[in-house]
């Protein structure tokens, strides 16, 4: 995690959530939300430059953002797959969902395929557990999903990025 | 500003209002165990070991962070208290790696702190090297001449390439004390009035008068022969120990702390165990174990057929018996080698070791069987007597060989020798010295408990015998003959029980719970590979002819670059841990029960002046809130969450460094050794 | 007026409630004479996507597990007054009791009002109790009401509210700001009332909210809410934006002397932040780690100033009890436990929702008789409340009443309201390794005896699941759980142990099975168990062999199949394909 070797960020794209918020006492976290969204993640300089902005030691941003789930400090692929793991998901079978998704990828939680196309991440409870299983993936629920429904769901994706892709 | 008071364990304590029930504690001298409180930073309660219970409270508190309400009942010693710390202790240590000290120490019957010293050699500090070996050893010249350093074995520096030469070593750095104008030597504290009568004047006995004497208790040494020293003046040949160069110049600084020597006197001849027991506050038991075992064949009686180790003494004495051109010696320890060797020096032309294993079971120092073989010596390995065979003057004449051959493993791992039928062998000889063992001899000890092999039976943690204010020490006790050094080490741990319950409050010896690494997790690919520095010795043909001393000693320049082999692994802060300090005051804590995940062990030196080890951080966070709270910088800071949480100079990028002022206040207020000050 | 109204609470909108109402918005739009708008979550998440037809305001019919293909039969149904077309979706008499059977008051509004529009909640006496509260009582009257109506915090601890709120009153501030802060970091898995709260009735906490906030004296409230609900932040967003256009936040609310504004926080994704310390950490920016109490955050919280902090649901019933009278919800309940209760409903029940009963009654009402029992005719084994900081309460069990002391008194909490459902099928050991999975993973890692003790117990349950279980190991959780609840900092660390502790005491066989006979009584931990396929039943169909992921299966058509045992990952999936019920598991 060198500093040195990420490639160059473009820091004006945020200059002004930095406006709004940089003075603001207590809006470190706002700050990274709003970032990550710009960025899909959190870049080292981007992190550095934040903690300048506001003042901050990069050890304390660093902190901040590595204690909290939702934020990322590496890029995720086109789509994120977040997959519930709360109790309701477990008791009907979340972790065989895991598994087979494990499998058919090719990827461990929180890694990305080698194409950039999936990320999986186990997240906490969705709250929709009367759907369970269910996975959240771009802001898509997919609910009472079986091993093969969830690699169906996968495969309909990839073809619709491959199609887009052809486009 | 308003007093407070408040009961503590049941003594009233008071303090200012406002400040927290550990300072309130501490201000009493009471000491709470507590790892990340510091005055330096905000509260914050995260150890978890300072909890108290208060009798207005249903909850466990934190007393580093609660404050104190007056009139209140604390306890720091509730059976749910001392749960609770002890299982907070626990975890800390099952997540914590490191070696509190290092193998070689661990390893040594008399925990000497091979580390220390060897470090002060590397730095040309012989004095200094020699007080710390006494800490633990008073005969270091001699000690380091003939120890079959079990510390070696366990020596980490084997895994790059071989042990280092720790016994050597200690013997170079005593030699240069022991030769040196301003010879190390200790006071003894001011008379305690108490008096301690000890039988023989070994190792054992010497190490225990030493110590006792050190805390000022009235000593006296009684021993059967005219010198003291035991076994290791009697039972090593001079050629391995020069005993008026080298050893009574040893027990002659004993005797100059004070302790007074009696010799020629023996329990039971000139007085009764009884008498002699009334004359002391406390007795202790020394006598080593004297009689050496015969060798359970027919003929074993035989005029010509000698004790090992009755052989090496009366060749100390000066009443070496007539034992011929041929002589066996049967047995393949250290005494079959000091016997044999010495059998070679009286002349002897031909000397046989009969054992009835191969070499490489044998448990003599492979120096040794080395060196006897440099001088002649011919071994005869799987061979075993079946019988000892008079000649017409009905002295030893010749010796019938059983040939054996290794079978199975044995209780002890090693293979079993088993004989071969009908196979045998004849050796013609004049003289038989049987090597194989040695007795303790209880004699005139009357009273004295024993165990089922006849040996005196000793607590083991307070060293008592079944009498009252008896001790034991030593070969004479439990297991019986064994090497010197462990002597030594059950003499100086004796002393310290003798001298707390002399004081009133005995304290039974407990190894004190230290944190250790396995071996096979340090990587060990970094270190060059050097090679052991060799001791010199006098040539064969030439040594093999008289009784002076085989070895020349290190020569100065080798012994500091042999120094410089060692790969320090006990931890740099063990004397100043407080984690280490605070789990040892635990019963026997078994944070072994915990083992689990723990963090990576590495070192990383991202800040100007300070290594970290990752290995035995704690997560107390003192380091992160002191250079944010209290320095102001934040360079370091925590990363991630949970148990997965690391501490961290941020990215080790430059520009942070620069906020970083070598302020060194991370390092020396963190708990334990995870922080090191770089020289 | 006749209104189409479909219900888009996230569960809806996951079960195809969005696709629905695009699909008949363009078949009703030109149509005077009919209304399309959604509400939010009824709580009958199995039957979703729900949509209601009314005529004004009277439900007519009830049409349940809708899909997009139905719209053009729903519109032509509505314009024509006759229902027959959509007659297979009515939701059925056994379906109507869910609702029935429950009483509503936090809820009251959920699935009828809609969410986006002030003056629907406005119609139903919404900000009435507001009102009410700003020009005619003094806060101290407020706290009297909240006190005598008995409510206790809704988030698990079940503190009574009036006490928070009066401690928060009474405190002195030093720049003069004082903080309302609602608890909307809904984290417990299994549990999702709070967010069926935001999501269909934001007004109601917008109103609970101000009522506290007079009451206390805040200038600002605030809401923290997970990351995770992107819904409910959307709608709550907009409901602020519209209550402070009609003067009911900001300043001089409703024309009062009384100015408060309120703003959202969006949590970033731990749930130690649902703990009160750690939150204001959150909140203030920083990480979310336990401070110690005290001080409490009423003297000193937000910005070190006075602070209250209460949960979504505490919030969501104050407007009933200001505008019907503390009494009136004392009235229903226990001794200890006043009002009502929200649940959320799931794992193996037939009907998993969101249930709100009265204190008092008991968990087979509950599970039984509201949520309609086990599906698949399985067996019922036991009850998760409180989600990891709960535990689980065995069938045998199931007469206890809800009430925050009859709850604790099992080993359980009452908790924030999830309600997990289990069946002969789960296994409890794995139940207990699920949960401290979760809170080791959670864990903040401040204090030694939550971070590393979490973690062990992880590991030893770990061990036992994969057969691994030493004798002793038992006892050894027994004692760390002990520890880990005494001296753990904060609430989670402290509670942490429950889901072990309770199923200890409760199915111990079934610890003792996984650690002696290196069995799983409930088949579910793979590591233990073993597939087998019967000789005299495997009909040769071949489909178990094309189903295994790890080609462990031999054997060729018409003949006997045989598993390769070193070769098997248990995965389970030729049980659950073998139609002639010839693989067995043991």
């Amino acid at each position: 995690m060198c500093g040195c070797k990420e490639k160059k960020s473009d820091l004006s794209l945020i200059s002004d959530i930095l406006d709004e918020y940089a003075k603001v006492p207590g809006s470190l976290i706002t700050i990274l939300q709003k970032a990550q969204e710009v960025y899909g993640y959190l870049p080292v300089d981007v992190i550095y430059h934040i903690a300048e902005a506001t003042g901050n030691s990069p050890a304390k941003v660093l902190g901040v953002a590595t204690f909290y789930t939702q934020f990322r400090l590496q890029p995720v692929g086109k789509y994120l797959i977040m997959l519930c793991q709360g109790t309701a998901c477990h008791v009907n079978g979340s972790e065989r969902i895991l598994a087979a998704i494990s499998e058919n990828l090719g990827i461990k939680n929180g890694e990305t395929t080698e194409d950039g196309m999936f990320t999986l991440s186990s997240v906490a409870c969705l709250g929709c557990c009367s759907l369970s299983p269910v996975m959240m993936i771009n802001g898509e629920t997919y609910g009472t999903l079986t091993p093969d429904k969830a690699l169906t769901i996968l495969k309909e994706l990839r073809e619709k990025a491959e199609k887009e892709a052809q486009a | 500003m308003n007093q407070i008071t408040i009961t503590i364990d049941g003594k009233k304590c008071t303090g200012p209002a406002g400040a927290t029930i550990l300072n309130i504690a501490k201000l009493n001298g009471i000491e709470i165990p507590s790892l990340c409180a510091n005055g330096l930073v905000k509260n914050y309660g995260a150890c978890g070991v300072c909890v108290v219970e208060s009798e207005s409270s249903p909850k466990l508190l934190r007393s580093c962070s609660t404050e104190a309400a007056d009139g209140t009942v604390y306890h720091t010693d509730t059976e749910r208290v001392k749960k609770a710390r002890r299982v907070a202790f626990e975890l800390i240590m099952s997540d914590h790696e490191g070696d509190c000290l290092p193998p070689c120490m661990l390893k040594c019957p008399a925990n000497s702190n091979c580390q220390a010293y060897i470090k002060q050699i590397a730095l040309g500090n012989n004095k200094e090297a020699t007080k710390i070996i006494k800490e633990t050893n008073p005969l270091p010249a001699s000690i380091g001449r003939v120890c079959p350093h079990p510390c070696e074995k366990d020596c980490r520096r084997q895994h790059v390439d071989e042990s280092l030469s720790i016994a050597f070593l200690k013997y170079f750095a005593a030699d240069k004390d022991l030769f040196s104008e301003d010879r190390y030597k200790p006071e003894a504290a001011s008379d305690t009035g108490k008096r301690i009568g000890i039988i023989g004047g070994g190792p054992a006995g010497l190490t225990a008068a030493y110590f006792l004497r050190l805390q000022g208790h009235e000593v006296t040494i009684f021993d059967m022969m005219p010198h003291m020293g035991g076994m290791l003046r009697y039972g090593i040949p001079e050629y391995r120990l020069p005993k008026e160069g080298i050893l009574q110049k040893e027990i002659d600084t004993i005797e100059e702390l004070g302790v007074k020597m009696v010799n020629n006197y023996k329990i039971g001849r000139d007085i009764s165990f009884d008498d002699f027991r009334k004359k002391f506050d406390a007795v202790v038991i020394a006598i080593g174990a004297w009689t050496s075992s015969s060798i359970g064949c027919k003929g074993e009686d035989l005029p010509g057929v000698y004790g090992g180790i009755d052989f090496l003494r009366r060749v100390i004495e000066g009443s070496a018996p007539a034992i011929g051109k041929n002589v066996a010696i049967v047995g393949g320890g250290n005494t079959a080698m000091d016997a044999c060797r010495t059998a070679v020096r009286l002349g002897a032309e031909n000397v046989y070791v009969i054992y009835r294993r191969t070499e490489a079971e044998m448990p003599a120092e492979k120096v040794e069987i080395e060196e006897a073989r440099e001088e002649g010596v011919q071994f005869k390995f799987l061979t075993n007597p079946a019988e000892i065979i008079a000649g017409a003057d009905g002295k030893v004449k010749q010796m019938k060989l059983q040939v054996m051959e290794l079978g199975e493993p044995d209780e002890s791992g090693r293979r079993k020798p088993v004989p071969v039928e009908g196979k045998f062998e004849i050796l013609e000889l004049d003289s038989v010295i049987s090597a194989i063992g040695q007795h303790v001899d209880p004699a005139g000890m009357n009273g004295v408990e024993l165990n089922k092999r006849g040996i005196i039976a000793a607590d083991e943690a307070s060293f008592r015998t079944n009498l009252e204010n008896v001790f034991a020490v030593g070969d004479a006790t439990n297991r019986g003959a064994s090497i010197a050094v462990e002597a030594i080490g059950e003499g100086q741990k004796a002393a310290k029980v003798i001298d707390s319950f002399l004081r009133g409050k005995e304290v039974p010896y407990r190894m004190p719970f230290v944190s250790k690494r396995d071996p096979k997790d340090i990587d060990f690919s970094q270190w060059e590979s050097y090679p052991r520095a060799k001791m010199p010795t006098r040539a064969a043909a030439v040594r093999k002819g008289d009784f002076l001393e085989v070895n020349k000693g290190f020569d100065p320049d080798d012994a500091v670059k042999e120094a410089f082999r060692c790969l320090e692994c006990g931890c740099h802060d063990y004397k100043n841990c407080e984690l280490i300090r605070f789990a040892q005051q635990e019963p026997v804590l078994q944070p072994e029960r915990f083992a689990g995940e723990k963090h990576p062990y590495f070192t990383e030196q991202k800040l100007v002046c300070i290594e970290r080890n990752q290995g035995k951080c704690i997560s107390c966070n003192l380091c992160v809130r002191i250079c944010d709270e209290d320095v102001g910088k934040g360079v370091l800071g925590l990363v991630g969450r949970g148990f997965t949480t690391v501490i961290k100079p941020e990215f080790n990028n430059k520009k942070v460094l620069e906020f970083c002022k070598s302020c060194k206040k991370c390092a020396e207020n963190c708990p334990t050794g995870a922080l090191k000050v770089l020289d | 007026m006749k209104r189409i109204v479909v219900g888009e609470g996230s569960c809806g909108i996951a079960a195809g409630a969005a696709k629905v109402f695009s699909a008949l918005e363009p078949l009703v739009s030109g149509d005077q004479n009919i209304r399309l708008s959604i509400t939010g979550c009824i709580g009958m998440c199995y039957l979703e996507p729900i949509v209601d037809l009314y005529e004004d305001d009277t439900l007519v019919q009830r049409l349940v597990l809708v899909g997009e293909n139905d719209a053009p039969a729903i519109a032509q149904a509505v314009k024509s007054g006759d229902f027959s077309g959509v007659e297979h979706l009515f939701i059925k008499e056994e379906d109507k009791e869910f609702l029935s059977k429950q009483t509503r008051i936090a809820l009251r509004n959920c699935g009828i009002v809609d969410p986006t529009d002030i003056h629907d909640y406005e119609r139903r006496g919404g900000y009435e109790g507001l009102k009410k509260v700003l020009t005619s009582m003094t806060p101290e009257e407020v706290i009297e009401v909240i006190k005598t109506s008995g409510l206790a915090g809704r988030g698990g601890a079940g503190f009574p509210t009036w006490f928070k709120w009066n401690a928060a009153r009474s405190a002195q501030s030093k720049s003069g700001s004082k903080y309302l802060i609602c608890n909307a970091d809904e984290g417990d898995p299994g549990a999702f009332m709070d967010r069926a709260v935001i999501e269909s009735d934001p007004h109601n906490l917008i109103e609970g909210m101000m009522i506290g906030a007079y009451a206390i004296g805040a200038t600002e409230a605030v809401v923290y809410v997970r990351a995770e609900y992107p819904l409910a932040i959307k709608r709550l967003e907009s409901a602020i934006q519209e209550a402070r256009a009609n003067g009911m936040l900001g300043k001089n609310i409703c024309g009062s002397d009384f100015s408060c504004d309120m703003r959202i926080k969006a949590g970033a994704g731990a749930f130690v932040c649902g703990e009160e310390t750690a939150l204001i950490a959150s909140l203030e920016g920083e990480r979310g780690m336990p401070r110690l109490k005290p001080p409490f955050p009423a003297q000193a919280g937000y910005n070190s100033e006075p602070s209250n902090i209460n949960n979504v649901e505490t919030f969501a019933n104050v407007p009933w009890i200001l505008a019907n009278g503390g009494e009136k919800f004392a009235a229903m309940g226990t001794e200890n436990s006043k009002g009502t209760k929200v649940f959320a409903v799931t794992g193996k029940v037939r009907k998993g929702g969101l249930v709100e009963v009265p204190m008092g009654v008991t968990l087979r009402d509950v599970i039984f008789g509201i949520a309609g029992g086990i599906r698949d005719g399985k067996q019922c084994k036991a009850v998760q409340l409180g989600g990891p900081s709960g535990g689980c309460i065995p069938y045998e069990l199931f007469d206890t009443i809800i009430d925050y002391k009859a709850l604790t008194a099992t080993g359980a909490i009452m908790g924030s309201g999830g309600l997990v459902v289990m069946d002969e099928s789960t296994c409890m050991v794995g139940i207990a390794k699920f949960f401290l999975d979760f809170t080791t993973k959670e864990s903040c890692g401040k204090c030694v005896p939550c971070r590393i003790g979490t973690k062990r117990l992880y590991e030893i349950l770990t061990r036992i699941v994969e057969g691994n279980g030493k004798e002793g190991d038992v006892e050894l959780l027994e004692e760390l759980c002990k520890a880990v609840k005494d001296s753990s900092l904060c609430g989670l660390g402290q509670t942490a142990p429950n889901p072990i502790l309770t199923t200890i005491r409760y199915f111990r066989n079934e610890y003792d099975a996984h650690i002696r006979e290196k069995k799983c009584p409930a088949h579910e931990c793979a590591a233990l168990l073993h597939y087998h396929i019967d000789e005299e039943k495997c009909k040769g169909c071949t489909l178990c062999a094309r189903k295994c992921p790890a080609k462990a299966i031999d054997g060729i058509a018409k003949k006997p199949h045989v598993i390769r045992q070193d070769s098997c990952i248990k995965c389970g999936q030729c049980y659950a394909a073998c139609r002639f019920g010839a693989v067995t598991v043991e």
